[in-house]
Protein backbone atom coordinates (compact mmCIF):
# COMPACT_ATOMS: atom_id res chain seq x y z
CA UNK A 1 0.00 0.00 0.00
CA UNK A 2 1.10 3.44 -0.91
CA UNK A 3 2.48 5.48 2.21
CA UNK A 4 1.33 8.57 0.42
CA UNK A 5 -1.86 8.54 -1.66
CA UNK A 6 -3.26 11.93 -3.13
CA UNK A 7 -6.57 11.27 -5.05
CA UNK A 8 -7.99 13.86 -7.00
CA UNK A 9 -6.59 16.48 -5.75
CA UNK A 10 -7.74 19.98 -6.16
CA UNK A 11 -6.53 23.34 -4.70
CA UNK A 12 -8.00 26.95 -5.61
CA UNK A 13 -6.56 29.78 -4.20
CA UNK A 14 -8.69 33.11 -3.85
CA UNK A 15 -6.70 36.01 -5.17
CA UNK A 16 -8.24 39.09 -4.45
CA UNK A 17 -11.64 38.25 -5.29
CA UNK A 18 -10.52 35.81 -8.00
CA UNK A 19 -10.48 32.39 -8.01
CA UNK A 20 -7.01 30.80 -8.91
CA UNK A 21 -6.91 27.15 -9.93
CA UNK A 22 -3.68 25.98 -8.61
CA UNK A 23 -3.95 22.08 -8.56
CA UNK A 24 -6.73 20.33 -11.04
CA UNK A 25 -7.36 17.07 -10.34
CA UNK A 26 -3.86 15.20 -9.75
CA UNK A 27 -3.67 11.62 -8.12
CA UNK A 28 -0.04 10.03 -7.07
CA UNK A 29 0.48 6.99 -4.99
CA UNK A 30 4.32 7.39 -3.19
CA UNK A 31 5.82 3.75 -1.68
CA UNK A 32 7.43 3.62 1.35
CA UNK A 33 11.33 4.26 0.89
CA UNK A 34 10.55 5.58 -2.65
CA UNK A 35 11.53 8.67 -4.41
CA UNK A 36 8.92 9.96 -5.97
CA UNK A 37 9.68 13.92 -8.04
CA UNK A 38 7.19 16.20 -9.46
CA UNK A 39 8.88 18.23 -12.38
CA UNK A 40 7.05 21.47 -14.01
CA UNK A 41 7.90 24.77 -14.58
CA UNK A 42 6.70 27.48 -11.80
CA UNK A 43 3.04 28.33 -11.53
CA UNK A 44 2.08 24.05 -12.34
CA UNK A 45 1.30 23.35 -9.20
CA UNK A 46 3.80 21.36 -7.92
CA UNK A 47 5.19 22.86 -4.51
CA UNK A 48 1.57 23.70 -3.83
CA UNK A 49 1.02 20.29 -3.98
CA UNK A 50 3.45 19.44 -1.44
CA UNK A 51 1.92 22.77 0.56
CA UNK A 52 -1.60 21.29 0.44
CA UNK A 53 -0.37 17.86 2.48
CA UNK A 54 1.14 20.01 4.75
CA UNK A 55 -1.67 21.94 5.44
CA UNK A 56 -0.32 25.24 3.90
CA UNK A 57 -2.87 25.16 0.78
CA UNK A 58 -6.70 25.67 0.93
CA UNK A 59 -7.73 22.17 -0.60
CA UNK A 60 -11.05 22.14 -2.49
CA UNK A 61 -11.62 18.75 -3.39
CA UNK A 62 -10.01 15.55 -3.42
CA UNK A 63 -8.27 13.71 -0.74
CA UNK A 64 -4.42 13.19 0.90
CA UNK A 65 -3.94 9.89 2.58
CA UNK A 66 -0.60 9.31 4.69
CA UNK A 67 -0.20 5.54 5.88
CA UNK A 68 -4.33 4.84 4.42
CA UNK A 69 -5.92 7.11 6.76
CA UNK A 70 -7.11 10.51 5.79
CA UNK A 71 -5.10 13.45 6.92
CA UNK A 72 -6.90 15.48 10.14
CA UNK A 73 -8.55 18.85 8.68
CA UNK A 74 -5.52 20.71 11.32
CA UNK A 75 -2.34 19.19 10.88
CA UNK A 76 -1.20 17.90 14.32
CA UNK A 77 2.19 17.05 16.22
CA UNK A 78 1.60 13.37 15.52
CA UNK A 79 1.69 14.48 11.52
CA UNK A 80 4.43 16.89 12.21
CA UNK A 81 6.63 13.77 13.36
CA UNK A 82 5.82 11.73 10.89
CA UNK A 83 5.77 14.34 7.96
CA UNK A 84 8.63 17.09 7.47
CA UNK A 85 9.51 19.67 4.66
CA UNK A 86 12.31 21.20 3.58
CA UNK A 87 12.11 24.51 1.61
CA UNK A 88 13.67 25.85 -1.68
CA UNK A 89 15.30 29.02 -0.36
CA UNK A 90 17.35 28.49 2.62
CA UNK A 91 18.16 31.90 3.27
CA UNK A 92 14.49 32.63 3.68
CA UNK A 93 13.25 29.31 5.52
CA UNK A 94 15.45 30.02 8.41
CA UNK A 95 14.40 32.58 10.99
CA UNK A 96 17.26 35.24 10.89
CA UNK A 97 17.40 36.19 14.82
CA UNK A 98 17.48 32.40 15.78
CA UNK A 99 20.77 31.09 16.43
CA UNK A 100 21.30 27.34 14.53
CA UNK A 101 20.59 25.75 18.37
CA UNK A 102 17.44 27.65 19.23
CA UNK A 103 16.37 26.28 15.27
CA UNK A 104 17.02 23.30 15.69
CA UNK A 105 15.83 22.76 19.55
CA UNK A 106 12.38 24.19 18.97
CA UNK A 107 10.53 20.89 17.61
CA UNK A 108 12.16 19.44 20.38
CA UNK A 109 10.94 21.46 22.80
CA UNK A 110 7.31 21.80 21.05
CA UNK A 111 7.36 17.93 21.29
CA UNK A 112 8.65 17.74 25.06
CA UNK A 113 11.33 15.25 23.16
CA UNK A 114 13.90 16.29 25.08
CA UNK A 115 15.99 18.93 27.56
CA UNK A 116 19.44 20.21 29.13
CA UNK A 117 22.02 17.87 28.39
CA UNK A 118 19.99 15.45 26.00
CA UNK A 119 18.83 18.33 24.16
CA UNK A 120 22.28 19.57 23.55
CA UNK A 121 23.66 15.98 22.70
CA UNK A 122 20.43 15.38 20.17
CA UNK A 123 21.30 19.11 18.64
CA UNK A 124 25.06 18.15 18.17
CA UNK A 125 23.84 15.17 16.64
CA UNK A 126 21.81 16.46 13.97
CA UNK A 127 24.71 18.79 13.00
CA UNK A 128 26.96 15.86 12.53
CA UNK A 129 24.18 14.05 10.41
CA UNK A 130 24.37 16.61 7.99
CA UNK A 131 28.21 16.81 8.15
CA UNK A 132 27.92 19.99 10.41
CA UNK A 133 31.11 20.94 13.25
CA UNK A 134 29.24 21.19 16.53
CA UNK A 135 30.86 24.78 15.94
CA UNK A 136 28.29 25.84 13.83
CA UNK A 137 25.74 25.34 17.03
CA UNK A 138 25.39 28.95 18.20
CA UNK A 139 25.85 30.95 14.55
CA UNK A 140 23.23 32.89 13.08
CA UNK A 141 21.66 32.11 9.85
CA UNK A 142 23.98 34.99 7.74
CA UNK A 143 26.89 33.96 9.49
CA UNK A 144 26.75 30.96 6.68
CA UNK A 145 26.90 29.74 3.51
CA UNK A 146 23.92 29.05 1.27
CA UNK A 147 24.98 24.86 1.28
CA UNK A 148 25.26 25.11 5.08
CA UNK A 149 22.58 26.94 5.44
CA UNK A 150 20.47 24.20 3.60
CA UNK A 151 21.88 21.43 5.82
CA UNK A 152 21.03 23.20 9.17
CA UNK A 153 17.14 23.37 7.34
CA UNK A 154 17.42 19.47 6.84
CA UNK A 155 18.80 18.69 10.04
CA UNK A 156 15.80 20.82 11.33
CA UNK A 157 13.33 18.46 9.32
CA UNK A 158 15.20 15.36 10.68
CA UNK A 159 15.05 16.42 14.21
CA UNK A 160 11.93 14.58 14.84
CA UNK A 161 12.89 11.52 12.77
CA UNK A 162 9.78 11.75 9.99
CA UNK A 163 9.14 8.70 7.55
CA UNK A 164 8.89 11.28 5.27
CA UNK A 165 9.95 14.60 3.97
CA UNK A 166 8.85 17.23 1.06
CA UNK A 167 11.64 18.35 -0.82
CA UNK A 168 10.68 21.68 -2.35
CA UNK A 169 13.29 22.32 -5.14
CA UNK A 170 16.23 21.80 -1.44
CA UNK A 171 19.38 22.60 -4.48
CA UNK A 172 18.03 25.06 -6.59
CA UNK A 173 19.96 28.08 -4.49
CA UNK A 174 22.77 26.39 -4.55
CA UNK A 175 25.71 25.80 -6.94
CA UNK A 176 26.94 23.44 -8.85
CA UNK A 177 29.46 21.46 -6.49
CA UNK A 178 26.89 22.52 -3.14
CA UNK A 179 24.21 21.00 -4.95
CA UNK A 180 26.68 18.00 -5.21
CA UNK A 181 26.93 17.31 -1.74
CA UNK A 182 23.55 18.47 -0.74
CA UNK A 183 21.61 15.50 -2.93
CA UNK A 184 24.35 13.27 -2.13
CA UNK A 185 23.78 13.87 1.78
CA UNK A 186 19.76 13.66 1.37
CA UNK A 187 21.04 10.51 -0.95
CA UNK A 188 23.18 9.32 1.97
CA UNK A 189 20.11 9.94 4.96
CA UNK A 190 17.43 8.20 2.84
CA UNK A 191 19.40 5.23 3.03
CA UNK A 192 20.34 5.04 6.32
CA UNK A 193 16.82 6.04 7.78
CA UNK A 194 14.51 4.60 5.72
CA UNK A 195 13.17 7.57 4.50
CA UNK A 196 10.17 8.21 1.88
CA UNK A 197 10.61 11.84 -0.39
CA UNK A 198 8.58 13.77 -1.92
CA UNK A 199 10.78 15.80 -4.37
CA UNK A 200 9.98 18.74 -6.32
CA UNK A 201 12.49 20.28 -8.85
CA UNK A 202 12.34 22.22 -12.17
CA UNK A 203 15.69 20.15 -13.33
CA UNK A 204 14.89 17.27 -14.55
CA UNK A 205 18.72 16.18 -14.39
CA UNK A 206 18.23 15.89 -10.63
CA UNK A 207 14.66 14.28 -10.33
CA UNK A 208 16.63 12.16 -12.73
CA UNK A 209 19.06 11.67 -10.54
CA UNK A 210 17.11 11.01 -7.03
CA UNK A 211 13.72 10.20 -7.95
CA UNK A 212 12.15 6.10 -9.01
CA UNK A 213 9.12 7.80 -10.35
CA UNK A 214 8.20 10.85 -10.99
CA UNK A 215 5.15 12.89 -12.69
CA UNK A 216 5.49 15.73 -14.83
CA UNK A 217 2.85 18.38 -14.23
CA UNK A 218 1.46 21.37 -16.11
CA UNK A 219 -0.66 24.34 -14.99
CA UNK A 220 -2.01 22.33 -12.42
CA UNK A 221 -2.55 18.97 -14.20
CA UNK A 222 -0.33 15.75 -14.14
CA UNK A 223 0.57 15.68 -18.03
CA UNK A 224 2.85 12.14 -17.43
CA UNK A 225 4.18 9.94 -14.79
CA UNK A 226 7.44 8.01 -16.02
CA UNK A 227 9.62 5.34 -13.87
CA UNK A 228 13.28 6.27 -13.87
CA UNK A 229 14.29 3.79 -16.41
CA UNK A 230 11.65 5.37 -18.91
CA UNK A 231 13.04 9.00 -18.36
CA UNK A 232 16.72 7.87 -18.61
CA UNK A 233 15.73 5.59 -21.71
CA UNK A 234 13.84 8.94 -23.20
CA UNK A 235 11.03 6.85 -23.17
CA UNK A 236 7.97 9.73 -23.21
CA UNK A 237 4.92 10.04 -24.53
CA UNK A 238 3.45 13.40 -24.07
CA UNK A 239 5.11 16.73 -26.16
CA UNK A 240 5.61 18.70 -22.94
CA UNK A 241 7.64 16.43 -21.21
CA UNK A 242 9.91 15.85 -24.73
CA UNK A 243 9.92 19.86 -24.14
CA UNK A 244 11.06 20.22 -21.49
CA UNK A 245 13.30 17.28 -21.47
CA UNK A 246 14.94 19.18 -24.64
CA UNK A 247 14.97 22.52 -22.30
CA UNK A 248 17.37 20.38 -19.59
CA UNK A 249 19.60 19.14 -22.03
CA UNK A 250 19.96 21.92 -24.96
CA UNK A 251 18.87 24.58 -22.20
CA UNK A 252 18.82 26.44 -25.74
CA UNK A 253 18.39 25.97 -29.44
CA UNK A 254 18.86 29.45 -30.43
CA UNK A 255 22.59 28.95 -29.52
CA UNK A 256 23.49 27.97 -32.72
CA UNK B 1 36.08 44.95 -32.43
CA UNK B 2 36.75 44.97 -28.75
CA UNK B 3 34.27 47.37 -26.43
CA UNK B 4 36.04 46.78 -23.29
CA UNK B 5 39.73 46.07 -21.79
CA UNK B 6 40.55 45.09 -18.80
CA UNK B 7 43.80 44.95 -17.52
CA UNK B 8 45.18 43.88 -14.25
CA UNK B 9 41.73 44.42 -11.98
CA UNK B 10 41.76 44.03 -8.39
CA UNK B 11 39.14 44.43 -6.08
CA UNK B 12 40.00 44.93 -2.13
CA UNK B 13 37.74 45.21 0.53
CA UNK B 14 39.33 46.68 3.94
CA UNK B 15 38.32 44.74 6.89
CA UNK B 16 38.94 44.29 10.50
CA UNK B 17 41.08 41.10 9.83
CA UNK B 18 43.14 43.55 7.14
CA UNK B 19 42.35 43.49 3.48
CA UNK B 20 40.35 40.92 1.66
CA UNK B 21 41.26 40.61 -2.28
CA UNK B 22 37.80 39.81 -3.96
CA UNK B 23 39.37 40.11 -7.15
CA UNK B 24 43.00 39.79 -7.88
CA UNK B 25 44.60 40.95 -10.76
CA UNK B 26 42.87 39.68 -13.70
CA UNK B 27 42.79 40.57 -17.37
CA UNK B 28 40.10 40.22 -20.18
CA UNK B 29 38.14 42.02 -22.95
CA UNK B 30 34.63 42.19 -24.37
CA UNK B 31 33.99 42.32 -28.03
CA UNK B 32 30.87 42.53 -29.30
CA UNK B 33 30.00 38.77 -28.41
CA UNK B 34 28.15 36.73 -25.62
CA UNK B 35 31.44 36.40 -23.24
CA UNK B 36 30.56 34.52 -20.27
CA UNK B 37 32.18 34.38 -17.02
CA UNK B 38 31.16 31.16 -14.20
CA UNK B 39 32.45 30.36 -11.17
CA UNK B 40 30.81 29.63 -7.69
CA UNK B 41 29.68 32.27 -5.28
CA UNK B 42 32.27 34.10 -3.70
CA UNK B 43 34.53 33.36 -6.88
CA UNK B 44 34.55 37.46 -7.32
CA UNK B 45 32.47 36.91 -11.06
CA UNK B 46 29.55 39.66 -9.66
CA UNK B 47 32.26 41.69 -8.09
CA UNK B 48 33.59 41.76 -11.60
CA UNK B 49 30.93 42.79 -13.45
CA UNK B 50 29.83 45.51 -11.03
CA UNK B 51 33.60 46.87 -11.12
CA UNK B 52 33.38 47.41 -14.80
CA UNK B 53 30.26 50.08 -13.89
CA UNK B 54 32.29 51.04 -10.10
CA UNK B 55 29.81 49.66 -8.40
CA UNK B 56 32.00 48.86 -5.61
CA UNK B 57 31.12 50.95 -1.97
CA UNK B 58 33.23 51.52 0.27
CA UNK B 59 34.94 50.07 2.06
CA UNK B 60 35.85 47.67 -1.32
CA UNK B 61 38.26 49.38 -3.48
CA UNK B 62 38.73 49.13 -7.32
CA UNK B 63 42.07 49.29 -8.75
CA UNK B 64 43.27 48.72 -12.28
CA UNK B 65 46.23 49.61 -14.98
CA UNK B 66 43.22 49.93 -17.05
CA UNK B 67 39.40 49.32 -17.91
CA UNK B 68 39.90 50.67 -21.35
CA UNK B 69 36.14 51.60 -22.79
CA UNK B 70 35.65 53.22 -26.60
CA UNK B 71 38.85 55.14 -25.28
CA UNK B 72 37.59 55.82 -21.92
CA UNK B 73 39.78 55.21 -18.93
CA UNK B 74 36.52 53.71 -16.66
CA UNK B 75 39.50 53.56 -13.77
CA UNK B 76 40.41 57.35 -14.21
CA UNK B 77 37.62 59.70 -15.21
CA UNK B 78 35.58 61.11 -12.79
CA UNK B 79 32.49 60.15 -11.19
CA UNK B 80 30.04 63.05 -12.76
CA UNK B 81 31.40 61.40 -16.26
CA UNK B 82 31.05 57.96 -14.92
CA UNK B 83 27.51 58.59 -14.06
CA UNK B 84 26.51 59.78 -17.88
CA UNK B 85 28.43 56.39 -18.99
CA UNK B 86 26.49 54.31 -16.48
CA UNK B 87 22.78 52.89 -18.11
CA UNK B 88 23.41 54.63 -21.44
CA UNK B 89 26.32 52.92 -22.81
CA UNK B 90 26.96 50.48 -19.95
CA UNK B 91 24.06 48.83 -18.39
CA UNK B 92 23.13 46.15 -16.30
CA UNK B 93 20.20 43.38 -15.34
CA UNK B 94 20.80 42.25 -11.99
CA UNK B 95 19.82 39.13 -10.68
CA UNK B 96 16.54 39.35 -8.93
CA UNK B 97 13.72 41.15 -9.72
CA UNK B 98 11.76 40.55 -6.67
CA UNK B 99 14.90 42.71 -5.27
CA UNK B 100 15.67 44.68 -7.90
CA UNK B 101 12.82 46.61 -8.85
CA UNK B 102 11.24 49.14 -6.40
CA UNK B 103 8.23 47.40 -5.00
CA UNK B 104 6.57 50.43 -4.40
CA UNK B 105 6.61 52.13 -7.74
CA UNK B 106 4.40 50.99 -10.52
CA UNK B 107 6.48 49.63 -13.69
CA UNK B 108 5.64 52.61 -16.02
CA UNK B 109 6.71 55.00 -13.49
CA UNK B 110 10.18 53.37 -13.12
CA UNK B 111 10.35 52.31 -16.72
CA UNK B 112 9.98 56.01 -18.04
CA UNK B 113 11.76 57.44 -14.89
CA UNK B 114 15.00 57.76 -16.51
CA UNK B 115 13.80 58.75 -19.78
CA UNK B 116 12.36 61.73 -17.85
CA UNK B 117 15.14 62.95 -15.77
CA UNK B 118 17.88 62.16 -18.06
CA UNK B 119 16.61 62.93 -21.23
CA UNK B 120 14.04 65.11 -20.64
CA UNK B 121 11.06 62.90 -22.19
CA UNK B 122 7.50 64.17 -22.13
CA UNK B 123 5.05 61.86 -20.05
CA UNK B 124 3.66 60.95 -22.97
CA UNK B 125 6.43 60.21 -25.36
CA UNK B 126 8.47 58.28 -22.59
CA UNK B 127 5.34 55.85 -22.01
CA UNK B 128 5.22 55.47 -25.66
CA UNK B 129 9.02 54.25 -25.73
CA UNK B 130 8.25 52.17 -22.61
CA UNK B 131 5.41 50.38 -24.19
CA UNK B 132 7.99 49.51 -27.34
CA UNK B 133 10.27 48.49 -25.39
CA UNK B 134 8.12 45.93 -22.94
CA UNK B 135 7.01 44.67 -26.86
CA UNK B 136 10.84 43.79 -27.54
CA UNK B 137 10.84 41.46 -24.77
CA UNK B 138 7.44 40.26 -25.52
CA UNK B 139 5.96 40.85 -23.02
CA UNK B 140 1.89 40.53 -23.85
CA UNK B 141 -0.37 43.27 -22.88
CA UNK B 142 1.79 45.80 -22.15
CA UNK B 143 -0.53 48.38 -21.00
CA UNK B 144 -1.45 46.32 -18.20
CA UNK B 145 2.25 45.97 -17.42
CA UNK B 146 3.03 49.38 -17.34
CA UNK B 147 0.27 49.78 -14.47
CA UNK B 148 1.36 47.02 -12.37
CA UNK B 149 3.01 46.76 -9.50
CA UNK B 150 6.24 44.51 -9.20
CA UNK B 151 4.64 41.73 -7.05
CA UNK B 152 1.86 41.43 -9.42
CA UNK B 153 4.56 40.10 -12.06
CA UNK B 154 5.75 36.65 -12.72
CA UNK B 155 9.54 36.28 -11.92
CA UNK B 156 9.75 35.53 -15.58
CA UNK B 157 7.90 39.29 -16.82
CA UNK B 158 10.10 41.14 -13.64
CA UNK B 159 12.38 39.57 -15.39
CA UNK B 160 12.09 40.74 -18.81
CA UNK B 161 10.75 44.35 -17.15
CA UNK B 162 14.65 44.43 -15.86
CA UNK B 163 15.87 43.59 -19.05
CA UNK B 164 13.35 46.27 -21.11
CA UNK B 165 14.23 49.17 -18.80
CA UNK B 166 18.27 48.04 -19.16
CA UNK B 167 17.64 48.31 -23.35
CA UNK B 168 15.67 51.60 -23.46
CA UNK B 169 19.01 53.70 -23.85
CA UNK B 170 20.57 51.07 -26.23
CA UNK B 171 23.67 50.29 -24.30
CA UNK B 172 26.81 49.31 -26.20
CA UNK B 173 27.95 46.97 -22.99
CA UNK B 174 25.23 45.11 -21.01
CA UNK B 175 25.94 43.10 -17.90
CA UNK B 176 24.18 40.49 -17.04
CA UNK B 177 24.20 39.09 -13.62
CA UNK B 178 22.25 35.71 -13.30
CA UNK B 179 19.98 37.15 -15.38
CA UNK B 180 17.88 33.90 -15.88
CA UNK B 181 18.99 32.03 -12.43
CA UNK B 182 15.52 32.89 -10.92
CA UNK B 183 13.21 31.55 -14.38
CA UNK B 184 12.50 28.45 -14.74
CA UNK B 185 14.17 26.48 -17.69
CA UNK B 186 11.43 27.50 -20.06
CA UNK B 187 11.15 30.98 -19.52
CA UNK B 188 15.28 31.14 -19.14
CA UNK B 189 14.90 29.89 -23.15
CA UNK B 190 12.80 32.71 -24.16
CA UNK B 191 14.87 35.43 -22.22
CA UNK B 192 18.47 34.42 -23.65
CA UNK B 193 16.37 34.61 -26.88
CA UNK B 194 16.25 38.07 -26.63
CA UNK B 195 19.55 38.89 -25.42
CA UNK B 196 20.46 36.94 -28.13
CA UNK B 197 18.80 38.67 -30.78
CA UNK B 198 20.06 42.23 -29.51
CA UNK B 199 23.88 40.67 -29.77
CA UNK B 200 23.33 39.58 -33.07
CA UNK B 201 20.92 42.27 -34.05
CA UNK B 202 22.31 45.43 -32.71
CA UNK B 203 25.92 44.52 -31.69
CA UNK B 204 25.80 44.87 -28.47
CA UNK B 205 28.76 43.07 -26.36
CA UNK B 206 27.11 41.05 -23.62
CA UNK B 207 28.66 40.06 -20.21
CA UNK B 208 26.80 36.94 -19.02
CA UNK B 209 27.76 35.71 -15.34
CA UNK B 210 26.52 32.19 -14.38
CA UNK B 211 27.29 29.88 -11.93
CA UNK B 212 25.19 27.15 -14.29
CA UNK B 213 27.93 25.79 -16.88
CA UNK B 214 25.46 23.98 -19.27
CA UNK B 215 23.83 27.38 -19.79
CA UNK B 216 26.98 29.35 -20.55
CA UNK B 217 28.15 26.66 -22.51
CA UNK B 218 25.19 26.77 -24.70
CA UNK B 219 24.58 30.38 -24.87
CA UNK B 220 27.41 32.27 -24.87
CA UNK B 221 30.45 32.23 -27.45
CA UNK B 222 33.72 32.72 -25.09
CA UNK B 223 33.67 32.04 -21.28
CA UNK B 224 35.87 32.73 -18.71
CA UNK B 225 36.00 30.83 -15.52
CA UNK B 226 36.53 32.30 -12.17
CA UNK B 227 37.93 30.67 -8.72
CA UNK B 228 38.93 32.68 -5.93
CA UNK B 229 39.23 36.25 -7.59
CA UNK B 230 41.27 34.88 -10.17
CA UNK B 231 40.69 33.49 -13.80
CA UNK B 232 41.62 30.04 -14.10
CA UNK B 233 40.48 29.47 -17.52
CA UNK B 234 39.87 31.02 -20.73
CA UNK B 235 38.21 28.64 -23.47
CA UNK B 236 35.74 28.66 -26.09
CA UNK B 237 32.01 28.12 -25.24
CA UNK B 238 31.39 25.22 -27.15
CA UNK B 239 34.68 23.71 -25.95
CA UNK B 240 33.58 23.65 -22.61
CA UNK B 241 32.52 20.17 -22.58
CA UNK B 242 36.60 19.66 -23.39
CA UNK B 243 37.98 22.22 -20.69
CA UNK B 244 41.39 21.39 -19.19
CA UNK B 245 41.88 22.52 -15.79
CA UNK B 246 40.92 20.89 -12.49
CA UNK B 247 38.28 23.18 -11.11
CA UNK B 248 36.25 23.44 -14.41
CA UNK B 249 36.25 19.47 -14.33
CA UNK B 250 35.30 19.34 -11.42
CA UNK B 251 32.36 21.69 -11.91
CA UNK B 252 31.13 19.88 -14.98
CA UNK B 253 31.81 16.58 -13.67
CA UNK B 254 29.13 17.05 -10.28
CA UNK B 255 26.04 18.27 -11.68
CA UNK B 256 23.60 14.95 -12.01
CA UNK B 257 22.85 13.86 -15.76
CA UNK B 258 20.08 12.14 -17.17
CA UNK B 259 20.59 8.99 -17.49
CA UNK B 260 23.52 9.21 -15.43
CA UNK B 261 25.12 6.89 -12.88
CA UNK B 262 22.87 6.73 -9.62
CA UNK B 263 25.63 6.18 -7.14
CA UNK B 264 26.88 9.63 -5.39
CA UNK B 265 28.25 12.90 -7.46
CA UNK B 266 31.51 13.35 -7.44
CA UNK B 267 32.54 16.32 -5.13
CA UNK B 268 34.78 19.05 -6.13
CA UNK B 269 38.04 18.60 -3.88
CA UNK B 270 39.58 21.99 -4.29
CA UNK B 271 43.26 22.66 -4.82
CA UNK B 272 45.03 26.10 -3.19
CA UNK B 273 47.72 26.10 -6.24
CA UNK B 274 44.70 26.84 -8.52
CA UNK B 275 44.08 30.43 -6.66
CA UNK B 276 47.91 30.90 -7.16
Amino acid sequence: MPLIEIDNLHVTFDAKGRAVHAVRGVSLGVEPRESFGLVGESGSGKSTILRAICGLAPVTGGEIRIGGKPLPRRRDRAFAARVQMVFQDPYASLHPRHTVDRTLGEPLAIHRLARGSERGRRIVQALADVGLDAAFRFRFPHQLSGGQRQRVAIARALMLEPEILLLDEPTSALDASVQAEALNLLARLKAERGLTFLMVSHDLAVIDHMCDRLTVMKEGRAVESLTHAQLAGRDMQADYTRELFAATTERIAAAE
Amino acid sequence: MTLLTVEDLRITFATEAGPVEAVRGISFSVGRERLGIVGESGSGKTMTGRAVLRLIRPPGRIEARRMLFDGIDLARIPEREMRALRGRRIAMVMQDPKFSLNPVMRIGAQLTEGLRLRDGMSARAARAKALEALEAVQIRDPERVLDAYPHELSGGMGQRVMIAMMLIPEPDLLIADEPTSALDVTVQAEVLRILDALVRERGMGLMFISHDLNLVARFCDRVLVMYRGRIVEEVAADRLSQATHPYTRGLLDCLPKIGGARGPLPTLARDAAWAE
